[in-house]
């Protein structure tokens, strides 16, 4: 095995086995472990409370069962995977929940935590341009800091609250160049090795995790540059799982070159400000942050921004990873989708569904996509 | 003014009366539209106090989008919305009034009326110049007024109010929404081009009061047993609450019926004469487009409406001239709060209806009013031993309501309570 | 020169043999589809009816569902660009698409030289697809070959508003206990298909005319009703169901004239 693929390798275990990397890791360090719902909490309170901070983000081809008790069918297979697993005591390990509200399903999902662990919840503001809204939010992390505190029984300093931005926007910016080094690399980085790469940050410590992809930029960086036969494409979306999803785009020749997915490139878009308050700097990152269906905004730049994507990566199409029943997600569509017919840009869209991914229709879908571009 | 003073409104019945404000709240948008007056598009449970001060013409989506789903209007809305990329998945009165929205531009760009406007059994409405949303009932209207501002190009004002999580509502929440207000009043100076009028704010919001007085003491007729008042009436008078709170066209209605029901009361005239078998909670937007079915099915079976939470919604009571009073009347929607205050209001609403049963719809369209059905039901249950229901509906898209499945639903529910009375009967 | 276009649906399985690119000179189909012995078997049915073997097909080119499983292929084309081939070789001039088969519709956008430009495909719902009409017709008990009879002797079409199969069949059957005449359901139900389906053209962009292909287009009750709905005229390919398969052929055709010039 060579180099880059024994440093990839790495990543994969991590990634298709989150479980058993947060067990070993709480083994090893004596630490606690706290679940992150999706979206975008503040990650950096959890790593200064000295715990590990872990990605709740469904689980690849989840079987759901005893959930359809407790949802109805039209919320997302990523909410469904979801309390399954807080109901058949995956989630049993954690110490504590981060819980954010940003759409219907999740403000609803946040009143029925069935996991053991208990769950802070916390609200974003969404009219988030004015300065009413960072005092809000400072606030609401305030409840945050105070609730682990009192759940785990420590203190989290300002100095390392500090110290985590810093860890955490040193990640980012690592994310940010893994990204651009990828995009050149098609043949190393397939999309499911991508996206495994990424997927890691979620259940590592994140400066290891950056130690780890310093290393493989290095390595991977020694490689020639190949020109790609195939079609390039930027996804946009929540997510793009499972891997038997992004397989069917190796199948048919497409590269990953860039994502604006929120489990992934929106994660680390932004870094969070320097200052003197950790709080309020880190309430500014989301007064900062846009492009995400989820973090209202009425310029809507998200059409804007995946068009200078794609041609920044030089991609040949967008491709939309629908997740289903994502009434956000669906919102920008009718928009953006017009923007990308007036500025020329090819674009199709897939259905994501974690639990039942019709994958034999999407291949349908991407080949036929392949032949027309 | 003058030509309004030939209307006889002294001598209307509530039900008139309710049928001449309600389409005149239309009208008057539309005479706005004419005189170069502005008219905003705003949420059902947004503040209307802020545009109302300047003398914008306010209309209602929510309830428009009913109106067009209850004269069966709503095919052709959705198609056109469906069209243009929102996905069927998306809120059924978004869909409708993204629909209706489209016409309208479509006959602004053109000069041509769309063959499916000139159809419509829509009421009619200008297009707005500016939109006001506020989430305190679904984080929907965020993105439904997002892409309202979007593709019309006009302003938004956004009143968010977080979610609370914990109950009674944060300091620091109302102190957001006070200087989300604040701003909104910015903005409406610069959209205006005049200073904000304070004065005229205050007498809007002390006519608002007045409004919500009335609205709330209609309800009180549903405690009476038997009632006076079919709850069924409380959807359509509702119309008036989202739409006319700031007017006093709701005031003047709202006691007139307050005046009829105290008149059948002492009359002792019920609302089902000497039928009524059994008394049911309705949790859950009507389902406009089946408005007559649902009720005529529960009619039947002798099961009058008695509680319902939806309705309760409008009241926005609070202290005029105190901003974060105003402001903590707009979030503590009980929808938008944590499960425990949500629970407390539903069964205080089964409680004081002396109710028998509980109807909750699953709404393909409303995730935020389906998603803790189940959790809501079980708490009756145990709290009250009221039995609940749960049936499979929508409020405005027709594909995904079946009459069939739900009489079968409203079946089981009235001979669980028929039973549980006769056992009950038996026992005294 | 021979080649061959298989076409291995979700509920049948279609072949055709084509000669030098321009003559049909075998066509077959078999009502089981992948996962079944259908595929084999309408190879087997597709050579017996010339005095060919497989070893003459100079190029075999699979499509459909189960297009990957089919061992004997040397290449694999998806559906959109197989029935866009097949049904500009059929119905010359066709600029929409519109396939109606047992699991999915597709509809398919064309330019001037027959180039995809655009398609859309049902979601996973079964709304407006041939299964829909399956499970439709046996509600009503009409075999689904009379649907179409019984659609045009309809006056006051019923209203089948609900495009969940669930939903639709409690539907009907409420339809059926308040005694509306079953040509009146009938047309609502074909309606309620067209809606759906007139809906991804729509997506696509609706041409100066359609085509239609698939098992749906076989039934004229639904090649009538989408008439009405989009207001346009509607061609039905002369062999419907194997628009697939012909593409495929014509594809194997056009790749090994291109590899031997």
């Amino acid at each position: 095995m060579s180099q880059i693929d024994e440093l990839i390798n790495k990543f994969q275990e991590v990634a298709n086995h989150p479980q058993k990397t947060v067990l070993d890791y709480k083994k090893k360090t004596g630490k606690g472990l706290v679940g992150i719902m999706p979206y975008y909490a503040p990650e950096e309170i959890v790593y200064a409370a000295g715990c590990l901070p872990v990605g709740l983000f469904g689980a690849q081809n989840p079987e759901i069962s005893a959930a359809r008790a407790y949802l109805p069918p039209f919320a997302c297979s990523l909410m469904q995977a979801d309390m399954e697993l807080q109901l058949n005591g995956t989630y049993d390990c954690l110490d504590a929940v981060l819980f954010s509200v940003p759409c219907d399903t999740l403000r609803c999902m946040s009143q029925k935590w069935h996991g053991k662990a208990p769950v802070i919840v916390f609200t974003q503001p969404q009219n988030r341009k004015i300065e009413a809204a960072v005092t809000f939010l400072k606030a609401e992390y305030d409840h945050v800091r105070k609730e682990l505190e009192r759940i785990l029984g420590v203190t989290i300093t300002d100095m390392a609250l500090q110290e985590a931005i810093r860890v955490y926007n040193e990640n980012r910016q690592v994310m940010r160049e893994f990204c651009d080094v990828a995009a050149l690399y098609p043949q190393i980085f397939t999309p499911v090795k991508r996206h495994d790469v990424i997927k890691a940050r979620w259940f590592m410590d994140k400066a290891e995790h950056t130690a780890w992809v310093r290393e493989l930029i290095a390595a991977v960086q020694k490689e020639a540059v190949h020109p790609w036969t195939g079609k390039k494409v930027v996804l946009s979306g929540i997510m793009a799982e499972p891997d038997e999803f992004l397989d069917i785009f190796s199948e048919f020749g497409f590269a990953v070159v860039a994502d604006d997915l929120a489990q992934e490139s929106r994660q680390y878009r932004n870094d969070v400000p320097y200052g003197i308050d950790p709080l309020e700097q880190l309430a500014t990152w989301w007064q900062d942050f846009d492009g995400c269906p989820l973090a209202m905004n009425v310029d809507k730049p998200r059409g804007q921004m995946l068009i200078n994507m794609a041609k920044k990566a030089k991609a040949d199409a967008v491709v939309i990873c629908m997740m289903r029943f994502c009434d956000p997600e669906e919102f920008d569509y009718p928009i953006y989708k017009a923007e990308f017919e007036k500025a020329g840009l090819r674009y199709t869209v897939l259905d994501l569904d974690l639990e039942s991914p019709s994958l034999e229709q999407i291949r349908t879908r991407l080949q036929a996509f392949s032949e027309i571009l | 003014m003058s030509e309004e003073k030939a209307v006889d409104i002294e001598s209307m019945s509530a039900k008139d009366a309710l049928g001449y404000f309600l389409p005149k709240i239309d009208e008057d948008a539309r005479k706005a539209k004419k005189e170069g007056r502005l008219v905003c598009w705003s949420a059902s449970v947004a503040p209307p106090e802020f545009c109302t001060a300047m003398d914008i013409a306010v209309v209602f989506p929510e309830t428009h989008a009913a109106g067009i789903g209850a004269r069966h209007g709503a095919p052709d809305m959705l198609e056109v919305a469906e069209n243009k990329g929102y996905n069927q998945d998306i809120c059924s009165y978004c869909r409708v009034n993204m629909g209706y929205m489209e016409l309208l531009k479509q006959q602004a760009l053109t000069g041509v009326t769309p063959e499916k406007l000139k159809n419509s059994p829509a009421s009619e409405i200008p297009l707005p110049d500016l939109v006001i949303t506020c989430n305190n009932i679904c984080n929907t209207l965020l993105k439904w007024y997002e892409n309202l501002a979007n593709e019309l190009h006009i302003p938004l004002i956004t009143i968010d109010v977080p979610f609370n999580h914990e109950y009674p509502v944060t300091q620091h929440a109302k102190e957001y929404i006070v200087g989300e207000f604040k701003q909104a009043i910015k903005q409406l100076e610069e959209i205006c081009g005049r200073p904000f009028n304070y004065d005229k704010f205050f007498k809007v919001q002390e006519q608002t009061q007045r409004s919500i007085a009335a609205w709330n003491k209609i309800a009180t007729f549903l405690t009476y047993k038997p009632s006076p008042l079919n709850g069924f009436d409380l959807f359509n008078y509702m119309g008036l609450a989202v739409a006319g709170r700031s007017l006093d066209y709701s005031e003047i209605t709202f006691n007139k019926f307050v005046k009829e029901l105290e008149a059948k009361v002492a009359a002792k005239k019920y609302a089902f004469g000497d039928n009524e078998k059994t008394r049911v909670t309705w949790e859950g937007i009507a389902v406009w487009i089946a408005l007559g079915h649902t009720f005529k099915e529960l009619k039947g079976k002798g099961a009058l409406m008695t509680g319902s939470a939806y309705p309760g919604m409008w009241d926005v009571s609070y202290e005029p001239g105190n901003l974060e009073s105003m402001a903590e009347a707009y979030t503590r929607t009980y929808i938008n709060c944590c499960l425990q205050r949500r629970g407390e209001v539903l069964e205080q609403v089964v409680r004081d209806g002396q109710c028998d049963g509980l109807i909750m719809h699953q709404n393909r369209s409303c995730k935020n009013m389906s998603l803790l059905n189940d959790e809501g039901g079980k708490r009756i249950q145990k709290n009250l031993n009221v039995p609940y229901v749960i049936f499979d509906g929508d409020q405005t898209d027709p594909r995904n309501f079946s009459e069939a499945q739900f009489d079968t639903r409203v079946e089981a529910l009235c001979e669980t309570m028929d039973e549980k009375k006769a056992s009950e009967g038996g026992k005294q | 020169m021979y080649t061959l276009g298989i076409d291995v649906g979700s509920s049948s399985s279609k072949a055709v043999i084509l000669e030098d690119g321009k003559k049909i000179i075998s066509h077959r189909v078999v009502q089981i589809g992948t996962g079944s012995t259908g595929p084999e078997r309408v190879l087997k049915e597709v050579l017996a009816a010339t005095d060919l073997t497989i070893d003459d097909m100079a190029n075999i080119i699979a499509t459909g569902y189960g297009r990957f499983n089919v061992k004997i292929a040397k290449g694999e084309i998806s559906e959109i660009t197989c029935h866009a081939k097949g049904a500009l070789f059929e119905c010359p001039g066709t600029t929409t698409l519109l396939d109606i088969g047992g699991q999915d519709v597709k509809a398919i956008k064309l330019n001037e030289q027959g180039l995809v430009m655009q398609f859309a495909m049902n979601d996973k719902c079964a709304a407006g697809t041939g299964r829909f009409l399956d499970v439709m017709s046996k509600v009503l008990e009409i075999p689904m070959s009379e649907m179409g009879e019984w659609y045009f002797k309809s006056k006051h079409p019923a209203k089948v508003s609900s495009t969940c199969t669930v939903f639709a069949e409690s539907e009907v059957i409420s339809l059926l206990s308040k005694n509306i005449p079953k040509e009146d359901i009938v047309a609502g139900v074909h309606q309620s298909i067209a809606s759906k389906a007139s809906a991804l053209v729509r997506r696509v962009g609706v041409g100066p005319d359609l085509t239609m292909t698939g098992g749906g287009s076989r039934d004229p009750g639904v090649v009538d009703a989408i008439s009405k709905e989009l207001g346009i005229p509607v061609r039905v390919a002369s062999h419907p169901q194997i628009i697939g398969a012909l593409g495929a052929a014509l594809l194997a055709y056009e790749k090994i004239s291109k590899s031997q010039s």
